[in-house]
């Protein structure tokens, strides 16, 4: 009988598969081929990762929905991702009246792509809805509010609680028609495939491969927009053709990492071909802060000092990005938050004897190039995505440098979700992994250092998932809530910054660059280190801040 | 009657088994489907927080309920056919989304095995007979050096010279940009356009089983008594091998045959992958990785339901070809 034998390799193809995408991503190539569309009012988004075929989903609070969704809506306002700073779309600017009352003025004068007038209901609409199913509440903007009303053109938005900076993400909920959502019966698996918005585009057509947008005439603000349709194509399953795709010079606009840029994307057309790798967020150390050694903060330092940050960023990014600063804030772009009183920045430079004397503190001696306390030697187990390719390679400088300080240092590559599981539930040792980048100091820490986040083991958490709890952080954070002026949001974010470098709750190691590859070929205008105005990503709503910047070349 | 009886419980404890099994193995996979929902979405640079996780808690229902009650929904669901949705899109069903996938793999896959079984059992037979004669050694060496290339590997040769370097078919998936699938005849010719590469990968490798199975079968059928007497009556040599040799050798090759079909609904995940093929291999693939329980259960029954099926309709069809196994159902 052939029968198990044959059960059994159907699901050892599984098996294969997951092997497949290590031999996949390791080939790559570079070369020329098809040219983007003649057209040239076409503009061409390296669109989403079709698994090979797309599924239309124009629902703007779905995880799922399609990234062009994000020119068919818009929301209040939205924020940079580089410094906070707003760009006013629904609403024209907002105040708090205190710092629980937040008040937008709505524009007026703006029409739904079927014709019918935007107003103050179709706001309050919006976020009635998202409290009645918490499925459509992704950026949990009810876990804050009380309640939100209209009154003419203002909508106001009341807090549980002070909270300034949350703000940002009430003013970045998608905004929706009354007049045709209220009959949806189940919005949170609604394909949305007829989408009406007011956004600076409809959908003109769809297929399973590719999908275009066409500029919607009646925008309030037409007179911005420069292309007359968007194509989004979708993305092979296999990244070394996506890379081909890319270097091809298919797109207008393009989201990857590329090895050698200048060589494999620049060099094919000096003339109009461009990159900005601008810093978009901090890969970091995140020690197991309810294990020993890792809850003592000289062990902490002596790891932070025995980094060598810029071979590290060397190693994992080309050197695209530099060494990360341990106040917390991502600089340049936060740089007008940065405590002055940091030394260097708050970039901790190698210091091996400071370590060495910091490891002594946590009881830690140096016998024969290894770092002892009890006879037993000190070890650390890093763990990583298996796909990542970036922090693996960081991780392997970092394993060398604290080699040389005497740790004996394992790498773990499980599968992402297994990462994921591993880091919310608290049983890991050191996690590689992200901190920051939504383009607000508050948000950042707040998600960081929270000590409301902080979960016992085996209970998940996104955030704070270290497990730090400082009371002087909470005070810090609330203070930043409340705070209305400049002056006292810096005070209280200098607060945050000091327990970062002092406390090394997290240790910083570089930037995550966001790889934004631009054609000038047909519009000009990308963000560019002179012209900050937003990070290159495609997949949030930097897109309608990028799109509604261009002009034609 | 009791052989097919006995198929038939044979059949439908295979069954249970199964079902089983493709219950219990997903779930031992490490993380969970909203870890890899949030995986997926932070592998895209968004930072993720608590408040997604709940989001996508609710949206995905509660998959991680009690384990004995979620196998009671599993049976229950499987004798409807009510496979719900699916978690790598949330607002998809599981079986349209198969139902899209099933067709391109059913002709690729399909199409190429009927092919390299057909090729492959000709050249077989061929060999077979000139054994140890030059046409031989030409047929299995040749069969031997194909053998020795893995698809995946195949399939990233033939993708780099005839996609990319000599740009004589498209680079990835299953039609051009922008189409959307239909029966017209454009469509479908710019389809096969993009079956080539695929094809030629799985029908190049899978060739050679064929050749090597059905040419040892003959040599040895070859050596059987009633072949010798057929060739000492004087009948033509074609006749002997064809209607004497051939068609008792290729019994075990029918076996495999109906076994390969049954495997062909499982796809080829790593072709499929290396040509962004829309087909169920790839399908398998986002599943897996997504941790889409529904997906999954549905494809692992779809494919250990076809072969199954297969392996039944095999077992009976053995009563027609071999008069052995009918002097058994007789008896």
């Amino acid at each position: 009988m052939k029968r198990p034998s044959r059960l059994r390799s159907a699901y050892a193809l599984t098996a294969a598969a997951l092997l497949a995408t290590t031999t996949l991503a390791s080939c790559s190539g570079a070369g020329s081929g098809n040219t983007s569309s003649s057209d040239s009012s076409v503009l061409t988004i390296q669109g989403d990762a079709g698994n090979p075929t797309l599924v239309e989903n124009f629902n703007p609070f779905s995880t799922t929905q399609l990234e062009g969704t994000r020119l068919l809506y818009e929301p209040l306002e939205i924020p940079s991702t580089v410094d906070g700073s707003y760009t006013p779309f629904l609403a024209t600017g907002h105040t708090f009246t205190d710092p629980t009352t937040l008040v937008y003025t709505i524009r007026s004068g703006v029409t739904w792509s079927d014709g019918k007038p935007f107003s103050a209901d179709d706001v309050v609409f919006t976020f009635d809805m998202l409290k009645k199913d918490a499925a459509l509440d992704t950026t949990g903007v009810w876990s804050q509010l009380k309640s939100v009303t209209a009154s003419g053109d203002k909508v106001t938005a009341t807090f549980k609680a002070p909270n300034v900076p949350f703000a940002a993400t009430v003013s970045q909920v998608p905004i929706v028609p009354q007049h045709l959502w209220a009959s949806v019966p189940k919005p949170d698996t609604f394909t949305n495939t007829k989408p009406v918005g007011t956004g600076p585009f409809t959908l003109k057509s769809f297929a399973p491969t590719l999908y275009s947008l066409a500029k919607n005439a009646s925008y309030w603000q037409a007179g911005k927009v420069a292309p007359s349709q968007v194509d989004f194509p979708a993305q092979s399953s296999n990244q070394s053709t996506n890379q081909l795709d890319v270097s091809s010079g298919k797109f207008d606009w393009s989201y990857n990492y590329l090895p050698d840029v200048e060589q494999t994307y620049v060099a094919k057309d000096p003339s109009t071909r461009a990159y900005w790798f601008p810093p978009g967020g901090t890969i970091a150390l995140f020690m197991n802060l309810t294990k020993a050694p890792y809850n003592d903060v000289n062990f902490r330092k002596g790891v932070s000092l025995s980094l060598d940050r810029s071979t590290i960023a060397e190693k994992a990014v080309n050197g695209y990005t530099t060494a990360a600063s341990s106040s917390g804030l991502i600089l340049p772009n936060e740089e007008k938050w940065l405590d002055p009183s940091l030394p260097g920045k708050g970039v901790v430079a190698q210091d091996q004897a400071a370590a060495t004397a910091a490891f002594s503190k946590a009881g830690y001696t140096l016998q024969g190039g290894k770092l002892v306390k009890g006879g037993q030697q000190a070890t650390m187990t890093l763990v990583m995505p298996n796909n990542f390719t970036d922090w693996i390679a960081a991780a392997k400088e970092v394993a060398s440098q604290l080699g040389v300080a005497g740790i004996n240092v394992k790498l773990d590559l499980p599968q992402y979700a297994q990462y994921e599981t591993e880091i919310q539930a608290g049983t890991f040792d050191t996690a590689v992994g992200g901190f920051g980048g939504s383009g607000s100091p508050y948000t950042d820490f707040n998600n960081g250092l929270n000590s409301a986040y902080a979960a016992p083991v085996n209970t998940p958490t996104v955030n704070n998932f270290e497990r730090f709890k400082s009371p002087t952080v909470d005070q810090a954070l609330a203070t930043l809530a409340r705070a209305t002026q400049e002056a006292e949001q810096k005070q209280a974010t200098y607060k945050l910054q000091q327990v970062m470098y002092t406390q090394v709750p997290i240790v910083p190691m570089y930037y995550g660059g966001s790889w934004g590859l631009f054609s000038t070929a047909h519009f000009t205008g990308w963000p560019s280190e002179n012209d900050a105005y937003s990070l290159p990503t495609p997949y949030n709503n930097a897109m309608l801040l990028i799109v509604t910047h261009l002009t034609k070349a | 009657m009791r052989y097919v009886l006995r198929k038939v419980v044979l059949f439908v404890l295979t069954l249970w088994a199964a079902i089983t099994l493709n219950f219990i193995l997903p779930r031992l996979m490490p993380g969970s489907p909203v870890d890899a929902a949030l995986a997926r979405l932070s592998s895209n640079g968004v930072p993720v927080t608590n408040a997604e996780r709940a989001a996508i808690e609710a949206q995905l229902g509660s998959p991680n309920g009690n384990l004995l009650s979620q196998y009671g929904t599993y049976l229950k669901d499987i004798a409807t056919f009510n496979f719900g949705r699916t978690y790598s899109f949330p607002t998809e069903s599981v079986s349209h989304t198969i139902w899209q996938a099933l067709p391109w793999t059913l002709l690729l896959v399909g199409v190429t095995t009927i092919l390299a079984f057909v090729l492959g059992t000709l050249l077989g037979i061929y060999a077979g007979w000139r054994r140890g004669k030059t046409a031989d050694s030409v047929v299995t060496m040749g069969a031997t050096f194909f053998a020795a290339f893995p698809p995946f590997w195949l399939g990233l040769l033939l993708l780099y010279l005839f996609a990319f370097k000599f740009e004589l078919f498209a680079i990835k998936g299953g039609y051009s940009e922008g189409l959307t699938p239909s029966w017209s005849p454009s469509f479908l010719s710019d389809a096969f356009q993009h079956s080539i590469l695929p094809g030629l990968t799985l029908a190049i490798t899978s060739l050679s089983g064929w050749v090597f199975g059905m040419r040892n079968n003959m040599i040895n059928t070859l050596g059987e008594d009633y072949v010798t007497f057929a060739e000492a009556n004087g009948l033509r040599s074609r006749t002997v091998a064809t209607l004497y040799a051939a068609r008792n050798a290729l019994l075990p090759n029918v076996t495999a045959f109906g076994l390969s079909l049954g495997a062909v609904v499982g796809g080829s995940v790593l072709v499929e992958g290396i040509f962004s093929y829309p087909g169920l291999g790839n399908l398998l693939y986002i599943a897996v990785t997504n941790h889409d329980y529904p997906l999954m259960q549905a494809l692992f029954l779809v494919i250990t339901l076809s072969m199954l099926v297969t392996i039944f309709i095999v077992d009976l069809l053995y009563v027609r070809l071999d008069p052995r196994v009918r002097r058994e159902v007789a008896s």
